[in-house]
């Protein structure tokens, strides 16, 4: 009963998020504020796909950079070898090529688990980096490929902002359903109990293996719609330190809240953005944050919200996620 | 209730996203986006453009701007990402209003800013970045850059180690980079340069080691067993400094002509080197702090020095000629807002610079938009001229402008691929 009213409380607030961001366009006094509420909207979805990964099920994998810059790339080259026209067709395949390189390492690295298949998730991620930075001819190496366009449909800024949000929000919404379905909930019985989930008869690496390709295959759609926001791709998209980046918007936002990481985006992106534009002492700033976030409100933004909501309304605490 | 401390706090986050994040209100101003790495091991290239660029800013302001305009900046740490660096740049562009991009260290960087240049139809001039691309394989209309690319560092390599051949005959070549782009074409370049010279030479190995590696041993044991006689570098900053420290003790660079065009002679590496810096390596960079011996070189090294309490690196002179590339472009057009007129008057842009030795001008190429100045390779030796450096470089050769350029053939071959 309470789980569910918490579930109707994050459903509108969800809606009420992705109207604001649908409203964006006009009320933005410059386009750049697009771009911004683009890279917050994209990143949010590698962030809760990260998550569904991390808060849910448990499994902190350090290499989701991999499926993020398998779907950039995927578009990159398409559209750089084969013309724009690619573009649309690239980032399905992307997203598609991207579940299938899941399924082939996911066995892999879910043999083993807590610290060591964190190792070996980087060590693939870092794996498919030194590929493409290695791989000139192909892949342009550490240049990058630039002038990615979408095609003709897409090319206003608007429609392109507006195409994101459409496939983000039906991401989110997907996402949402697992999390809330019973799948999702056996994923969570995974997270705090794997022996018990194994009592009672359900298969663990399997519940293990298909979160793990879903989660790759919405990563790749957000590495993939990134081509089209930046107009370019570079190396950087599949280093550890993109992967980093969504564990620490995840912990930011609340790793045990189903829109935590969305708000630990935004918050990241803001405060890269806010701070970078006045000094160059931004990493301290993020810094200062990560530590008051981490020693006084170690739930997150949203999970300290939501606790300090419970408390005020004396409320006890729900299962979470 | 419940919905409204959501919504409420919600509401609070997107309108922080809608803020408008500068509000100028100045009038008849230049306004320049500059982006630099101001962190990390590139953070000294940034904070010594930073500065030149401030300084330049500074004498032509003093001197009542250019066209009724005064110069003004703004600069934002790059973090060496290129995402990162196009977002700035829309920044710049779109709230900031800027009419110029400016700067950049990383090629990388530069590539992905010269594609947001190109689309908002913004100029953008490069300061630092090497990477021979920027003005031949991804040229764009709206780009211009104003320091030396590798592929004429190189082109004076060849003509240097052509010289050196027929003095000191020499056979075998080896080479170290870093294993990316910057590092690759320098080599494929140097190679094309001296095939095109019709130099005999036999490779000796190929090295590759990671941007910042920390250990180089595996490399230099491997290059003094291969024995080469010249051992071309291509590293840059850090790397360089890092490379030389640590072959000195295997003797290496006693038994091996050190040879580095590019990068190699910045001043970073006498500076933080001083006594240890080996006698005798050939190297050179895109600005000397004693060459040319000029009063415009004189002045710009003495006021950098008066201003940050250093002496420059090479990345600080590229910045210093950007600001009056910018300069010289609005004084002919009259207003900084025609980005058509502004590309052809820096296309015939003729500016004499600090690093423009006696009887010679910088210029444009109309063609690639890469500025034309001459070349001067030297060889490490004792002078403590310019403290904390024991060591600086002299014995100079210097190569002429019209012979380092690209080849049109080579240009053509580039541009179709």
């Amino acid at each position: 009963m309470e789980s569910n009213k918490r579930g109707w409380t994050t459903q509108w607030a969800g809606i009420a998020v992705l109207a604001l961001f649908a409203l964006l366009p006009l009320v933005k006094t410059s386009d750049y504020q697009l771009t911004v509420a683009n890279n917050v909207l994209l990143w949010a979805v590698f962030a809760m796909s990260f998550n569904m990964l991390f808060g849910v099920t448990g499994m902190l994998s350090f290499g989701q950079a991999l499926y993020f810059g398998f779907g950039a790339y995927s578009v990159g080259l398409f559209a750089y070898y084969q013309g724009t026209w690619w573009f649309l067709p690239a980032l399905f395949l992307g997203m598609a090529g991207s579940g299938i390189l899941a399924l082939l390492i996911g066995p892999l690295v879910l043999r083993l688990t807590g610290v060591y298949f964190t190792m070996l998730t980087l060590a693939f991620a870092q794996l498919g980096w030194g590929i493409v930075v290695k791989w000139y001819d192909f892949t342009n190496g550490d240049d990058g490929i630039q002038g990615i366009m979408p095609p003709a449909a897409l090319s206003n800024k608007v429609v392109y902002y507006y195409f994101c949000l459409v496939l983000v929000s039906v991401s989110v919404w997907f996402l949402w359903r697992i999390s809330r379905s019973p799948f999702g909930l056996m994923l969570r019985c995974i997270r705090q109990n794997p022996s018990r989930v194994r009592f009672l008869g359900r298969r663990v690496k399997r519940n293990q293996l298909r979160i793990y390709v879903i989660s790759a295959v919405f990563t790749a759609l957000a590495g993939g719609l990134m081509a089209g926001v930046d107009n370019s791709v570079h190396t950087g998209m599949w280093y550890w330190t993109t992967s980093g980046e969504v564990i620490l918007m995840s912990i930011l936002g609340g790793m045990g809240q189903f829109f935590g990481p969305f708000v630990g985006a935004a918050i990241m992106i803001l405060i890269e953005d806010m701070v970078g534009a006045r000094t160059e002492f931004w990493s301290m700033v993020i810094g200062i944050v990560m530590l008051t976030m981490v020693i006084l409100l170690p739930k997150g933004v949203v999970g300290e919200l939501v606790q300090l909501k419970e408390r005020l309304f004396k409320r006890s605490s729900a299962l979470g996620v | 209730m419940q919905r409204n401390s959501w919504s409420v706090f919600l509401a609070v986050v997107v309108a922080l996203a809608v803020l408008p994040s500068h509000v100028w209100a100045q009038e008849k101003v230049i306004k320049i986006g500059a982006i630099y790495p101001m962190t990390g091991r590139a953070g000294l290239y940034g904070m010594d453009s930073v500065a030149a660029m401030e300084m330049a800013m500074e004498e032509i302001n003093a001197k009542g701007g250019v066209a009724g305009y005064k110069l003004d900046a703004l600069s934002t740490d790059s973090k060496v990402k290129p995402d990162y660096s196009v977002r700035i740049a829309k920044r710049y562009i779109e709230e900031d209003k800027v009419h110029f991009l400016f700067g950049v260290v990383s090629s990388g960087v530069g590539l992905a800013v010269t594609e947001v240049s190109k689309q908002y139809k913004k100029i953008f001039i490069g300061t630092d970045h090497a990477a021979t691309e920027l003005t031949v394989d991804n040229f764009q209309p709206y780009y211009f850059r104003v320091s030396n690319n590798t592929f004429q560092s190189m082109a004076a390599g060849a003509i240097y180690l052509k010289e050196l051949q027929a003095q000191k005959p020499w056979k075998r070549i080896a080479y170290i980079g870093p294993d990316y782009a910057y590092g690759h074409s320098q080599w494929n370049e140097l190679r094309y340069c001296l095939d095109r010279l019709g130099v005999q030479y036999e490779v000796a190995g190929e090295h590759w080691p990671k941007l910042a590696q920390p250990d180089y041993t595996p490399f230099i044991t491997t290059i003094m067993k291969d024995k080469p006689d010249i051992l071309v570098s291509g590293f840059w900053g850090g790397d360089t400094v890092a490379f030389i420290k640590q072959a000195i003790p295997y003797g290496l660079l006693k038994n091996v002509l050190y040879f580095h065009p590019d990068a190699g002679g910045n001043y970073e590496l006498m500076s933080s080197m001083g006594d240890e810096l080996p006698d005798g390596l050939v190297l050179s960079a895109r600005h000397h702090n004693n060459w040319p011996d000029t009063e415009l070189n004189r002045k710009f090294v003495g006021d950098f020095f008066k201003r940050t309490g250093r002496y420059p690196s090479y990345a600080a002179e590229g910045a210093y000629a950007g600001v009056y590339a910018i300069a010289y472009a609005v004084e002919k057009v009259g207003n900084p807002d025609d980005a058509d007129a502004l590309v052809k008057a820096l296309e015939g842009m003729k500016l004499k610079l600090p690093e423009d030795p006696e009887g010679f001008t910088s210029y444009m190429d109309p063609d690639t938009h890469q500025i034309v100045q001459m070349q001067a390779i030297g060889v490490t030796m004792p002078n403590a001229d310019f403290p904390p450096a024991k060591k600086m470089l002299g014995n100079w050769k210097i190569y002429k402008a019209e012979d380092l350029l690209p080849p049109k053939e080579y240009i053509e071959m580039k541009r179709k691929k």
